[in-house]
């Protein structure tokens, strides 16, 4: 199965089938039907090797799954869904990885993160969705931990869910919030391991970024030494203008499609490594995905949010310990650097295969987030040298 | 209960040092000033070894001016020891402890962490008057001995609840499964001089006499960088609690290291380091032995500071224990 079948599948699989063709087609966004990621079109970032996936799945035992949701069209539309990501294929409940955080600009929301920033661990599958689907999926995501761990809130420790948001209303009726708890399972038990969809999937259903259509978008890096980083991204940020890949102005030449909303918005932006690393390195992890972020040319407007998270899965901290003292393998901060680089490179590539793999969506009021052409990235990429071999 | 000297000492390798600066000085005009301050180091271990140990620090309240915190926060560890002086001494500290690092058969102590406290209550001199050679004396000879209290090293001009305030330490023992560790605490008492109370005008204030309480804790439990942060939030705020309300000036700053786990950092390796961690349910009962020992070395540093007469005349006392019971409710101290 190639990556454009596996996206099929996962479409028809969805817990909510289209009622209507979400997708337009016409002269404009000819090459829709053959949307690519960032490396199909031989556009590579960076010096580091992808993972066999390009995927944040390539980090062992991290899972995805997606709940696509596209029904009706004109007012009311709902364009949205909810992406999961399982951080690793044990009970993350019971077994906890290191995690941290790092935000720029505030305006958004991710629940769970006081709990990790205090205790410098991760202990819930991470959900991605829709600023008001956040309500409703934090409560599923709840009763599927609690159905998973009776013992929680008991004689076990609650736990909150990681749910974070970007606001999708453009394409979608967000006030409706078109998302049950059914869905949220759904996503859950789809995740696997493995080529991740990407675009207007799941979380990514209705969001735009830099212009065009956005979504979810994923990429990973193998280091010599051992590591994999990886990254996946609900990309809904950024104007047209700013888009720069591999530094090249690319949202400033391309020519035709009308801008989508020009509203500042967010990104979510999870990370995860199998190197061993604490939780204090893990912040500086995050840290560095902004500057990845940066590259794209996103500037963190006054209305967005840019929330990331970063996990390791190498040590594994359980909740109920098995002896007073635990043995906890760790980077030495010395050597780190290679991951940074990692972390930045894989940042830029997993937005950029959101733009790149997403197809034009018509949503709410007939409102248009195209697929950014193609055709021009590459002839804008060439005309900048940017095009690899 | 208490470790064997009742100090930050019983932490194994820790080492402390005090430089008490208690003299009558030619000022600019000729005439003798009362300079009252000093300087109080800290070594997590004999600083020979290119050792770090993980360390964390939390702060409530605008916290007097420090150094090293920025690399300490970020990487999460302590490689330099912890010295308190005085605000105006600080340059000087952090260069003497630059000069004691470049002496040793180690690559170098960087970042050195000073924390400096503003003493002009007593202290006259407002400018650097502690000399290199005494620094590095005190860096070379601090021992794991009993450790002298009261208005010694850092404490010689501070002030507390507008009494003398000083330098004090205590330590508990901690058992975890079969293991036995120590944790134990040095405080610098400079807090409580504007009393925040709901309609009284705070006390006499002279010059810019920002408070603070700042309390080092030391221990041999393995702990990792966010646990020894969660340990040092909470110390923070239960002693925060403890001690009357202060002014917004008046600030409590902790700064924790564990002396397990310590390792030796360099780019020739090695690539991965084995740490312990104990398990986080036991955090609680640390977290109760640093906050005892932190608020009996509180008690310690106040009453133990004998009376200092300073700049202007201007008297400390010893804090009354009346006082001092009407504030602390520890049984054991």
């Amino acid at each position: 199965m190639n990556r454009r079948d596996f996206f099929r599948t996962t479409l028809a699989g969805a817990a909510v089938l289209p009622s209507a063709p979400p997708f337009m087609s016409g002269p404009a966004i000819a090459d829709d039907n053959r949307r690519k990621r960032l490396r199909e079109l031989g556009i590579v970032i960076g010096d580091l090797a992808p993972g066999p996936f390009n995927a944040i799945t390539d980090v062992r035992g991290v899972r995805v799954g997606h709940t696509t949701i596209v029904k009706g069209r004109g007012k009311g539309a709902a364009r949205t869904g909810v992406t999961v990501l399982l951080p690793h294929e044990g009970n993350i409940y019971e077994e906890r990885l290191f995690a941290s955080s790092f935000g720029l600009n505030g305006w958004g929301e991710m629940t769970g993160l006081a709990a990790i920033e205090e205790t410098g661990l991760l202990a819930t599958p991470i959900f991605l969705t829709g600023t008001y689907n956040v309500g409703i999926v934090q409560c599923a995501a709840s009763a599927y931990l609690r159905r998973a761990n009776p013992a929680m809130g008991l004689s076990g420790g609650t736990v909150h869910p990681v749910v974070a948001e970007c606001f999708d209303d453009f394409l979608s009726d967000t006030p409706s919030r078109p998302i049950s708890a059914k869905d949220v399972l759904a996503a859950i038990e789809k995740a696997a391991g493995g080529p991740v969809a990407e675009g207007a999937v799941g979380g990514g259903t209705g969001m735009t970024a830099f212009g065009f259509k956005g979504g979810i978008g994923t990429s990973s890096r193998k280091i010599k030494s051992g590591p994999t980083v990886g990254v996946l991204v609900m990309a809904n940020t950024g104007g047209r203008d700013q888009l720069r890949i591999d530094g090249a102005p690319v949202g400033r030449e391309i020519r035709g499609f009308e801008e989508a909303e020009k509203r500042t918005k967010s990104i979510i932006l999870v990370v995860a490594t199998d190197a061993p690393l604490l939780s204090y390195q893990l912040k500086k992890i995050a840290k560095r995905v902004a500057m990845g972020l940066s590259r794209v040319g996103a500037n963190s407007g006054a209305g967005s949010r840019e929330v990331i998270l970063a996990f390791s899965t190498a040590n594994r901290v359980p909740r109920v310990p098995t002896a007073p003292v635990q043995g906890i393998r760790a980077v030495n901060d010395f050597l780190i650097t290679p991951l940074y680089q990692a972390t930045i490179e894989a940042t830029q590539e997993a937005i950029l295969n959101a733009l790149t793999s997403a197809e034009t969506v018509v949503g709410k009021d007939g409102n248009t987030s195209y697929g950014i052409p193609l055709d021009q990235v590459e002839g804008i990429m060439k005309r900048y040298r940017r095009l690899g071999e | 209960m208490r470790g064997e000297k009742n100090s930050i000492t019983d932490v194994g390798g820790v080492r402390v040092g005090h430089l008490t600066f208690h003299r009558d000085v030619p000022g600019l005009s000729g005439s003798l000033i009362a300079a009252r301050t000093g300087l109080t180091a800290v070594l997590p271990s004999p600083m020979e070894k290119e050792l770090r140990f993980f360390f964390a620090t939390a702060a409530l309240g605008a916290g007097p001016e420090v150094t090293g915190f920025a690399v300490t926060e970020d990487f999460g560890y302590l490689n330099s020891p912890l010295i308190i002086t005085n605000a105006g001494n600080l340059g000087k500290a952090y260069d003497a402890t630059l000069s004691y690092g470049f002496a040793l058969k180690r690559a170098e102590i960087w970042p050195p962490v000073v924390i400096g406290l503003n003493d002009s209550y007593l202290n006259q001199m407002d400018g650097e008057c502690l000399e290199e050679a005494e620094i590095l004396e005190v860096l070379r000879g601090a021992t794991d001995g009993k450790v002298e209290e009261g208005s010694v090293g850092a404490g010689t001009g501070l002030r507390a609840l507008g009494a003398k305030g000083g330098i004090g330490t205590s330590s508990r023992r901690v058992s975890i499964g079969e293991e036995e560790f120590t944790c134990g605490v040095l405080a610098a008492s400079h807090f409580g001089n504007t009393v925040a109370v709901a309609g009284k005008p705070p006390a006499e204030r002279a010059g810019e006499d920002e408070g603070a309480l700042i309390l080092v804790a030391a221990t041999d439990i393995p702990l990792l960088p966010h646990q020894l942060g969660r340990i040092t939030r909470s110390l923070v705020a239960r002693i925060s609690a403890s001690i009357p309300p202060g002014s917004f000036s008046d600030a409590v700053l902790g700064a924790a290291f564990t002396t397990a786990n310590a390792m030796t950092l360099s780019e020739e390796g090695p690539l991965e380091f084995e740490f312990r961690s104990v398990a986080d349910i036991h955090l609680d009962g640390i977290a109760e032995a640093a906050f005892r020992a932190a608020e009996e070395a509180v008690i310690h540093s106040l009453l133990k500071a004998r009376p200092v007469r300073g700049r202007s005349g201007r008297t400390l006392e010893t804090i009354s224990p009346e006082r001092l019971a009407g504030i602390f409710e520890n049984e054991e101290a």
